[in-house]
């Protein structure tokens, strides 16, 4: 009976994701939910056709470029994969992603599965199935009004892995990872980085995690690699950062990413320390799966910086960045690179307050947008746009950018024509997740138009 | 010019949801009304000078949070009494303004004690009260509109009829979703629920601040300020439909 209903589920999930290609929708999680509805149990029986591991990432920042560099070595290898799309990671999405690989007969085996989630998703997720690696990226405070504390779901995953034969892959330079030390079964084993010459000694930034979970007491840093990620030590319980099993070291940003993985060397087209973080977690879940170096070198080298995350269009001849933002760390850590990069530029910024945004956009005042005012000669224009530009152009204006250089433009078309139109060395375009397609959208079609019509003809004489 | 100096309480842990944004545009606004803005942090254990301030500020936690200030602000508790019956402004935002209250209740079981300087007490809702929030208050003396985003779980409600809120909500849930309140005012005393944050985009309450800090030194604003992005930003509120 239940043969039947998995057929049928599959059969009405397979139709659903064709029809929903037409319509132009890829990683859609509808024909999972569906699939889901006819037989609850569809993905715990199509997750016992992967025949090696099931690895699932989660964390909140990173989790989609880890996760999608992972992918890219795994495939490297000629392994078959299954991987979910970055917009449906619940539960209905890593559904639409099985079974959309999968025969009709839900027969068909796989190498290997890798799953991106929400942290709030990892306890439902471990319901179902069983992966052998739990890679997190790091924990910062993030939409809390989509999730709740961060404490309680901290707690909540390592309820789901206790008691369970599962390796994690654990942020050593995070504290927050230390709620994991007292597990029973799991195995733990840690990335992090050694002292690098782009530490602070001092972080302004994201207050999260800056207080003992075992005791409670005020961490002390010797340093910061970037928001509450460094080398800590606790003050009331001697608690410090864990050894290290995947050391980053070497680094270096030009903008681009060199760094060794203990003695592996690896280049990244990305830029930015918190992409350097993605590349070390990406390489040390490979080297935990056995892949051989040249693939990791050779994949994460040619892997390409996605749609938001960091990726460029040129415009009159103008480099335009568009990066997407969605939490206080992700902000501080853009503002930075932005800062980092010595160009004349503008500045855009597109702030939504969506669903997919949070409703809540109070978290870019606990950005330290601060350091705007510092590097203002260098900015030459800032541009707020989007549902609430408004709260955005607040926040430059308190951060102390003259008011003069800025500018309001609600409609996102109107915004992205007019900065393109101020003069600047270099566009770098920060938006929430429900501007991001949009924006992306304007950028191409100003690309095009642009490429065509070349309005910049150089002076004779 | 003066100097003005700000304490703020509990700046690594009472800070949620961009409540230091509050703290950010009183100093700016100082600096721009040309007077010396100080922030002095208040950690546990550190010494308050009541008579070297001209404002407290506390932002909101969680409940891990209020668990590590709790004892700390507890034995404050004399000394800041008296400096809000004397006058100093302050502003306390959700979980620290419920603490001023007589109990923080969890479905009518008592968690932990308030400071009980007011006949307010705070329960636990079912569902997290969450969503932008419109207020029409007077607490400048004239009627004007405030927006911001709740987001607690926090129901308060008042046990002395006479006790005044910070506003009247327009839109959204305010302190408990039935009796039309939020927050509550006495004095130069603001507290609320509404991060989001409250003063930056309602430049009316920030200059009330400022005002009663200038006034309590005897010194005059001189100046006024073009308030036209923070008006254009609350207006973007009020017409926001979600
Ligand atoms: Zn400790």
């Amino acid at each position: 009976m239940n043969h039947i209903r998995l057929i049928l589920a599959l059969l009405v999930g397979k139709t659903l994701i064709i029809i929903s290609r037409l319509l132009g929708n890829q990683g859609s999680s509808f024909p999972g939910k569906m699939a889901l509805r006819i037989y609850p149990g569809i993905l715990s029986e199509l997750a016992a056709q992967v025949k090696g591991k099931i690895i699932v990432v989660t964390g909140t920042n990173g989790k989609t470029t880890t996760s999608n560099m992972l992918a890219s070595i795994i495939t490297e290898t000629g392994a078959a994969l299954i991987h979910n799309q970055s917009g449906a990671n619940m539960l209905s999405g890593i559904t639409t992603a099985f079974i959309d690989k999968s025969s009709i007969t839900g027969r068909k085996q796989f190498d290997c599965a890798l799953l991106e989630t929400d942290e709030a998703n990892v306890p439902l997720l471990l319901r179902e199935i069983d992966p052998g690696l739990l890679l997190i990226t790091n924990f910062f405070s993030d939409q809390l009004d989509r999730f709740g504390e961060l404490d309680t779901i901290i707690n909540k995953i390592k309820d789901a892995v206790n008691n369970r034969e599962i390796d994690l892959l654990l942020n050593a330079d995070d504290p927050l990872t230390a709620h994991f030390q007292d597990l029973s079964s799991a195995s733990r084993y840690y990335f992090g980085f050694a002292a690098t010459s782009y530490d602070s000694y001092d972080s302004r930034e994201n207050r999260e995690g800056r207080h003992c979970v075992i005791c409670g007491q005020e961490l002390e840093y010797r340093r910061y690699h970037y928001a509450s990620l460094g080398q800590f030590t606790c003050l009331g319980c001697g608690s410090h950062n864990p050894e290290l099993d995947f050391t980053g070291h070497n680094l270096v940003m030009n903008p681009t990413i060199e760094l060794m993985v203990d003695d592996l060397e690896i280049n990244s087209p990305y830029q930015g320390f918190y992409n350097a973080y993605n590349v070390l977690a990406a390489a040390a879940a490979a080297r935990m799966l056995d892949i051989n170096k040249q693939h990791i070198q050779r994949a994460i080298a040619n892997y390409q910086p996605q749609a938001g995350r960091m990726e460029t269009f040129h415009i009159n001849g103008i480099p335009a960045v568009l990066i997407l933002v969605k939490n206080p760390a992700g902000l501080n850590q853009s503002i930075t690179a932005v800062i980092q990069d010595q160009t004349y530029k503008n500045l855009f910024f597109a702030l939504n307050d969506n669903a997919g945004d949070g409703r809540d956009i109070s978290w870019i005042w606990d950005a330290d947008m601060e350091i705007i005012e510092e590097e203002q000669n260098r900015i030459k224009h800032i541009v707020c746009s989007g549902l609430r530009s408004g709260d955005m152009a607040l926040r430059v204006k308190y951060a102390g950018y003259p008011v003069d250089r800025l500018e309001i433009k609600t409609d996102l078309k109107e915004a992205i024509e007019h900065i393109t139109q101020l003069e600047c060395e270099k566009i770098y375009l920060l938006s929430t997740y429900s501007a991001l397609f949009e924006c992306r959208k304007i950028l191409l079609e100003l690309q095009k138009r642009t490429a065509k019509t070349p309005d910049r003809i150089p002076a004779r004489g | 010019m003066a100097d003005f100096t700000i304490a703020h309480m509990y700046p690594h842990l009472m800070n949620l949801n961009g409540d230091r944004g509050n703290l950010l545009c009183l100093k700016k606004r100082l600096q721009w009304y040309g007077h010396q803005p100080h922030i002095y942090e208040v950690a546990v254990g550190s010494k308050l000078d009541y008579h070297n301030i001209d404002m407290i500020f506390m932002g909101s936690g969680s409940e891990r949070e209020i668990k590590l200030i709790y004892q700390d602000l507890v034995s404050r508790g004399t000394d800041l009494k008296e400096a809000i019956e004397n006058g100093l402004p302050m502003l306390f935002i959700d979980t620290a303004y419920q603490l001023l209250g007589q109990a923080y209740m969890d479905a009518g079981e008592k968690i932990i004690d308030g400071l009980g300087f007011f006949k307010f007490s705070t329960r636990r809702a079912k569902k997290r009260l969450t969503g932008n929030i419109l207020l029409s208050s007077s607490v400048t003396g004239k009627e004007c509109t405030v927006v911001g985003f709740e987001n607690h779980y926090g129901c308060t409600y008042f046990e002395d009829e006479n006790l005044q809120p910070f506003g009247r909500v327009v839109k959204g849930f305010g302190n408990n979703g039935e009796d039309g309140r939020e927050g509550f005012f006495y004095k130069n005393l603001i507290g609320t629920c509404l991060h989001g944050p409250l003063l930056p985009k309602n430049p009316e309450i920030a200059d009330f601040f400022i005002k009663a800090m200038v006034t309590r030194r005897g010194v005059a604003l001189e100046s006024e300020l073009d308030d036209s992005i923070e008006n254009f930003a609350r207006e973007q509120v009020v017409k926001r439909k979600a």
